[in-house]
């Protein structure tokens, strides 16, 4: 053991204090480097942005000084795409970035795929799928085969998803990493209508997780072909996937049948009978107020709300609600229509 | 006498010295893993996270609650913050504790608030609700004026009130980043739930410049008491919550920003009314209620999301602020002694637990010891010189170096103050602490310990400039 010596503990901390000294020079100098790295990216970012517009936008000739000769002028570079990428929908524009970025870009991106630090790989991960480079594809499959984190996986994978579905549902099929809902959704909302709706034909082969993000992202997409899918899966076994479809279902907002959400109305599971109120706001009144009579006297607190709520937007619900609350004895009931008719008129 | 002295010398050199050199050790342990936590993501860039999420699609709605009690100069700004969020779906709920002051008053006005009708759930138990009010400006800001009962109160009148499944606390004097909830959201939406809690990082307002409602430019402050104070906060965030949170054994979420799922918070009891720590008393009651329910759920500790608060700039209410933290902390290791080194809590019990009970809890008193004992050896002679050397070089190791490093591993990776001359004037101020700031915050410490023997508390309100207010004097 090392004895306590007033000599050794001057030691540690000479030794400590040399260090952090030097550490301190080294971040000065680091800040240094950082400060002439920004000047430089924004000397670029001043000096090119117009020749960007022009050539982006107003279809002038490409010019070889946009092309960045440094890490400095491809951090601008990146701005300026990012920047035109998130506020423009324009696929001539998409286009010209991403014949850019395959042309004078890729480089850049395959060394940092091969740098040592997780930072810098993930970096050129994100930007290989925002910039569209489909000629770092194989380049992405051979670092695939390198010791790679999760999240350089999923990354991966949103890159297969742009770029080779039929490859992403290999990928996915065979994949043993598991990744969150909000995660599959990110991969699934990317994928053209007919790679999406194959997730359907193996809905039963698909993680939970996987199944809920196929469920969500039909609901996002808005699609008519969805909703017979969504249909089928309200006979689905697992009640959190019954639950999920009806609120994709409402989600997308189209009811051209009642009967398939009637026997819902009296489910065991709050939650489904919170979904039926919901769901009911896009059918007429006079086809589901019985229903939502009944589910405005329900147990739970939340349901009975979302019923007032849906019965009050239709434009004869207030009348119905007072019509209730005249006529029922639930109290709950009542102050609930009640506290609804008044929210409403307040608002107008 | 002489040699009871004598005895009684060495003795307590003796603890106090394998105290500090125990604390040490587990310092150095919790810095390595945040260095390594941190080193990871340097240089990532963030943005591609806070683009991804900001659609509603991909997060989860969240409920705001901001108590305020007397915080007519803060609250404006502090809801300015909150409009300014990017994040798909929130609402506000400002939370007027019965204020003696012009807070309600300068809600309602600024934000042109109605009062409406109504039905509010009691999931939690409540002091009475007077007025529900809706703003006429922005349909998600809500204000309920209600009867004094102390800020946990308030927080439990919120939770009563709010829609969403998750609920976020926030100080009624602090400041938010726009992307922070966003960031701090992150773990609980990675991760489908498991992780059921989230707090953020905590950085000192004083010095920042502001526009309505975000801190638009860093500098470091003239006042050293705020210095030594921004560097104390960094030290604790890189010594302490990064690496408890990796194991999962965080007991501590800044009550002024933090997530939590309403149903876990609500099943737990809410936040605890007759205790000053409610932030730290709700994380305890929800580790307990995971273990409980056997579950696998999670709570984190997520270093970039930014809040930013006001640090107290005088000794007097420095010392108010320290002592009821203290206090604070006390009371809620007190209450819950019992799943101290109990087998059934896990690492909760057996790590997290007696790591603040020695280090956070009782450290005050070993360590004011330790100074005490420096100054006694001073006149006792030189048999005890060699023992009062080793323990200030020690306090030398604990209070500078750890400064020091924490400082300089925050700007490598995080670069709150980018200019230089604040850089090198925090670590120089550093050289000092242990001589003014660590024994009178240790002094201020050990009031609480008495105060809370002694069971006297307070709501805990200090007295604020504003954080805008200094905007001007900058």
């Amino acid at each position: 053991m090392i004895k306590l010596s007033l000599s050794f503990l001057l030691t540690v901390i000479v030794v400590l204090l040399v260090v952090l000294f030097i550490f301190t020079i080294y971040l000065l100098f680091q800040r240094q480097r950082e400060i002439r790295f920004a000047e430089m990216r924004d000397t670029f970012l001043q000096n090119y942005s117009q020749h960007w517009y022009n050539y982006l936008i107003n279809d002038e000739i490409f010019s070889i000084v946009l092309v960045p000769r440094q890490r400095a002028q491809v951090a601008a570079v990146e701005i300026i795409f990012s920047s035109y990428l998130k506020n423009i929908m324009n696929d001539k524009v998409e286009h010209k970035i991403k014949e850019f970025s395959n042309l004078y870009l890729k480089q850049f991106y395959e060394k940092d795929l091969a740098s040592k630090r997780w930072s810098i790989r993930m970096n050129a991960l994100y930007r290989i799928a925002d910039l569209q480079i489909e000629d770092l594809l194989d380049t992405c499959q051979q670092f695939e085969k390198t010791k790679i984190s999760e999240e350089e996986y999923f990354q991966l994978l949103k890159i297969y998803s742009l770029f080779q579905p039929e490859l992403f549902i290999g990928k996915i099929k065979e994949s043993s990493v598991h990744y969150s809902e909000s995660e599959y959704r990110r991969l699934f909302v990317l994928l053209e209508d007919d790679v999406f709706i194959r997730l359907f034909e193996d809905f039963d082969s698909w993680t939970k997780n996987i199944q809920f993000a196929v469920i969500d992202t039909a609901a996002v997409k808005r699609n008519m072909q969805y909703i017979d899918k969504l249909k089928q899966l309200l006979i689905h076994e697992i009640p959190e996937i019954n639950i999920r479809a009806l609120k994709g279902l409402y989600e997308i907002g189209v009811i051209d049948e009642i009967d398939p959400y009637v026997p819902f109305v009296t489910s065991d599971m709050w939650e489904v009978r919170l979904m039926v109120a919901k769901i009911f706001k896009h059918v007429p009144l006079n086809y589901t107020y019985a229903y939502l009579e009944q589910l405005l006297q329900d147990e739970n607190w939340w349901v009975r709300s979302q019923a007032a709520k849906t019965i009050a937007e239709n434009k004869e619900g207030i009348a119905k609600l007072q019509q209730f609350m005249e006529s029922s004895n639930d109290q709950y009931a009542i102050e609930m229509a009640q506290e609804t008719v008044v929210r409403k008129q307040g608002n107008k | 006498m002489k040699v009871f002295l004598d005895y009684c010398m060495w003795f307590f050199g003796g603890i106090i010295l394998f105290y500090m050199l125990f604390v040490i050790v587990s310092y150095c342990t919790m810095f390595v893993i945040a260095m390594l936590v941190m080193r990871k993501r340097y240089k990532l860039d963030p943005s591609e996270y806070d683009d991804a999420h900001i659609d509603a699609f991909y997060s989860k709605p969240v409920s705001l609650l901001v108590p305020a009690y007397n915080e007519e100069i803060g609250v404006v700004d502090t809801v300015y913050s909150l409009l300014n969020l990017r994040y798909p779906q929130t609402e506000i709920i400002i939370i007027n504790d019965g204020s003696t002051d012009s807070t309600l008053q300068t809600v309602i006005e600024h934000f042109r608030m109605k009062p409406v009708d109504k039905i509010v759930r009691t999931n939690i138990p409540t002091k009475q609700v007077k007025q529900i009010y809706e703003s006429e400006i922005y349909k998600n800001c809500i204000l309920v004026d209600k009867e004094n009962g102390g800020k946990a109160d308030a927080l439990n009148v919120g939770i009563n009130v709010s829609q969403y499944p998750y609920f976020c606390s926030i100080d009624g004097d602090s400041i938010l980043d726009e992307k922070s909830l966003l960031r701090v959201m992150k773990p609980i939406i990675l991760s489908d739930g498991e992780v059921i809690a989230a707090g953020g990082n905590i950085r000192i307002a004083n010095g920042a410049k502001m526009h309505l409602g975000s801190v638009t430019e860093t500098h470091l402050p003239n006042n050293s008491l705020v210095i030594m104070q921004i560097i104390e906060y960094s030290r604790a965030f890189l010594m302490g919550r990064i690496a408890l949170s990796k194991f999962n054994l965080v007991l501590i979420i800044s009550g002024a920003f933090s997530v939590f799922s309403k149903e876990w918070a609500v099943e737990a009891g809410g936040y605890s009314t007759n205790i000053i720590g409610e932030d730290m008393e709700l994380v305890v009651n929800i580790h307990r209620l995971v273990r409980k329910k056997k579950e696998k759920k999670r709570i984190e500790f997520v270093p970039d999301p930014v809040c930013w608060t006001e640090a107290p700039q005088t000794l007097g209410v420095l010392r108010n602020q320290r002592r009821r933290w203290h206090q604070g902390l006390f009371e809620s290791l007190w209450k819950h002694k019992t799943m101290t080194l109990n087998p059934k809590y896990g690492l909760i019990g057996f790590l997290s637990l007696p790591y603040f009970w020695l280090v956070e809890c009782l450290g005050p008193i070993v360590e004011l010891g330790g100074y005490i004992y420096i100054v006694v050896a001073f006149f006792l002679g030189k048999i005890y010189y060699e023992v009062a050397i080793m323990l200030l070089l020690l306090f030398v190791i604990y209070g500078v170096i750890f400064s020091i490093a924490s400082i300089l591993f925050e700007a490598w990776i995080l670069n709150t103050y980018p200019r230089k001359r604040d850089l090198l004037r925090m670590i120089l101020l550093a050289f000092t602490e242990i001589f003014w700031y660590r024994p009178l915050t240790l002094f201020w410490r050990c009031e609480g310990m008495i105060r809370f023997v002694l069971r006297r508390s307070d709501w805990g309100n200090m007295k604020r400039v504003g954080i805008a207010e200094k905007e001007k004097s900058v």
